[in-house]
């Protein structure tokens, strides 16, 4: 066909949208699972399930800045202890949870928005390198101030106790699922519009985005206030599940095990996130048990690193795309329906 | 509608020791299609990277419409003004359908420009799985969906067989913007420009009708040496 042929006989194109779950839908299904679950599961796994769905925050919104945006961010450990320290300094003076939460994400989102104005005018290595020093300068910042933050021993958190209804796991695991299908309903939504497609063009080709009407340095910042967002908020919940903040809870391994979930989960995808937070609980549990079994606490410590990146050497040879790209088989096996012109 | 369209204004760029452009003027009217040729390292796409916003001129002024004019790229749109880069410049990661809709554009403008492009029906592949020839006609289609009055093509014949350059040929006739055509392919400018500037290490040696420019014995001598 030449190319005069093929514009003159332009088939008539399906201009249907293309099917895709409505992230409502997803939303509404996760939150049914998640409650069945509270009452299936016991005490500890519940309190597990908790941990993931805080760890969904986090990993959601990185995925959507390092896979979607490419901004790779070694710093999103320091943001959760922003976060958390301080939903533990709210709650110690004024002891209202849900506002707690809201200050927390706010406060994290500003330190996100400084940290994303100098991001964006970095590239590669050098922004791997400015988050890096943000996740080692954070935490070091509780021991300057020490009167404020209690150095080492960090921050008891006061909470009022659960409703009488449920049990304390219970009530962790709701409230935490709670933030994460807000999180995921809020960036499905965001990145399937404009937002999305000015982060990937922005990712693929700079200047190709540029004269397409994008202004790179703003979508860039827009992207990491978006993710640290979500990182104040994984945060404030992990506070919560742990009644507790310390500068060892978010150490630059916890960084470097969220970028690897991401990875290992699937780059730029909510489903990989959701897969990279089952295995940030999952594999130190492994790790745990191993450990105990060989009778080795140095053996647990150093496992779980390990197995992430065993499991990330495994991944990236079998699925590049990350776990979250693999179809399952029988999919394949469904007739296609072709629609009629 | 204003009549005055873009003018340059003896822009000179400078990359350190070297002297991009010197001194260049050019006015380009509303709905004339201007080619802008010249030797490789003439200074053609500096001079669009001036225009566009990513190079600023040592010296000189631009105006649009009788106004200054200093645009940053992102900014360009705005303007009014769409340009295609050398290569594809394409968003591998999106369909054919995001790649056109990227930016302030509306899905019923994306499809618009991708039936005008004749890749209306791949629209949800993504650009990586075609051809050379049609990621050119994706990213003509991103320009024209910004529904620009002057569009900006820069080489946009490189890699083209005769057909696809006789189709493009077509459509940079058709088309009611205003053109500034960087190109190489001599057959296509001389056949759609109305005006050519011919640029040579950064300097305008001639400004004419393609009859004229044809004629002109320093062109001749740029592209064939001085033995022409």
């Amino acid at each position: 066909m030449t190319a005069l042929q093929d514009r003159a006989g332009t088939k008539a194109t399906d201009r249907t949208k293309a099917k895709k779950i409505s992230p409502w839908l997803v939303v509404v299904a996760g939150a049914i699972i998640v409650v069945a679950l509270t009452y299936t599961l016991p005490p500890f796994r519940t309190y597990q399930l908790a941990t993931v769905g805080a760890y969904l925050c986090v990993t959601a919104g990185l995925t959507v800045l390092t896979g979607l945006n490419g901004q790779l961010s070694l710093g999103h450990g320091a943001l959760m202890a922003t976060g958390a320290y301080t939903l533990a300094l709210w709650q110690n003076k004024f002891n209202l949870l849900p506002v707690g939460i809201l200050v927390a994400v706010l406060v994290t989102t500003a330190v996100g928005a400084v940290i994303g104005l100098a991001a964006a005018r970095l590239r590669g290595p050098y922004l791997a390198g400015l988050t890096l020093a943000v996740a080692v300068v954070v935490p070091s910042i509780t021991s300057t101030f020490d009167e404020t933050f209690n150095s080492d021993q960090g921050l008891s958190v006061m909470l009022n106790p659960p409703p009488e209804s449920m049990t304390n796991e219970q009530w962790q695991a709701w409230l935490c699922w709670g933030g994460a299908l807000v999180t995921v309903l809020v960036l499905a939504l965001l990145t399937r519009g404009r937002f999305g497609r000015d982060m990937k063009a922005v990712r693929d080709d700079e200047t190709a985005a540029r004269l397409a009407g994008i202004s790179v340095a703003r979508t860039q910042v827009a992207a990491f206030v978006v993710s640290a967002a979500c990182a104040g908020l994984a945060g404030a919940l992990f506070a919560v599940i742990a009644q507790s903040v310390s500068p060892g809870a978010f150490p630059l391994t916890l960084s470097l095990f969220l970028l690897m979930a991401i990875v290992i989960g699937g780059l730029g995808r909510l489903s990989g996130a959701l897969i990279g937070a089952v295995l940030l609980v999952a594999l130190p549990a492994v790790a745990h048990e191993i450990g105990e079994a060989a009778g080795s606490q140095r053996l647990e410590g150093n496992l779980a690193l390990t197995f992430f990146g065993v499991v990330l050497v495994v991944v990236m040879l079998a699925a590049p795309g990350g776990l979250a790209s693999l179809r399952v088989p029988f999919t394949k096996s469904i007739p296609f329906k072709k629609k009629g012109h | 509608m204003s009549t005055e369209g873009l003018s340059l204004h003896h822009i000179t760029v400078r990359f350190g020791g070297l002297l991009a452009l010197d001194d260049v003027s050019l006015r380009v009217p509303p709905g004339r299609v201007v080619g802008i040729i010249g030797p490789n390292g003439a200074g053609k796409t500096t001079l669009f990277n001036v225009i566009s916003g990513f190079v600023a001129p040592e010296k000189g002024s631009m105006t649009l419409d009788g106004k200054p004019f200093r645009a940053r790229p992102h900014q360009l749109t705005g303007h009014g003004i769409a340009r295609t880069l050398q290569g594809v410049g394409q968003f591998d990661g999106m369909t054919v359908l995001d790649n056109v809709q990227v930016g302030p554009r509306s899905e019923a403008e994306a499809w618009a420009a991708l039936e005008r492009c004749g890749v209306a029906e791949h629209a949800r592949n993504f650009p990586k799985a075609l051809p050379y020839a049609k990621r050119k006609r994706v990213e003509l289609a991103r320009a024209l969906a910004a529904r620009p009055r002057i569009l900006m093509l820069d080489e946009p014949a490189g890699g083209l067989d005769t057909d696809e350059i006789r189709w493009l040929a077509d459509l940079i006739r058709e088309t009611e913007c205003t053109v500034l055509l960087v190109e190489h392919h001599m057959e296509l400018v001389m056949s759609v420009c109305d005006e050519i500037l011919v640029l040579d290490f950064g300097k305008p040696i001639a400004l004419g009708t393609p009859g004229e420019i044809r004629s002109n014995e320093k062109v001749a001598e740029a592209y064939l040496g001085a033995a022409a």
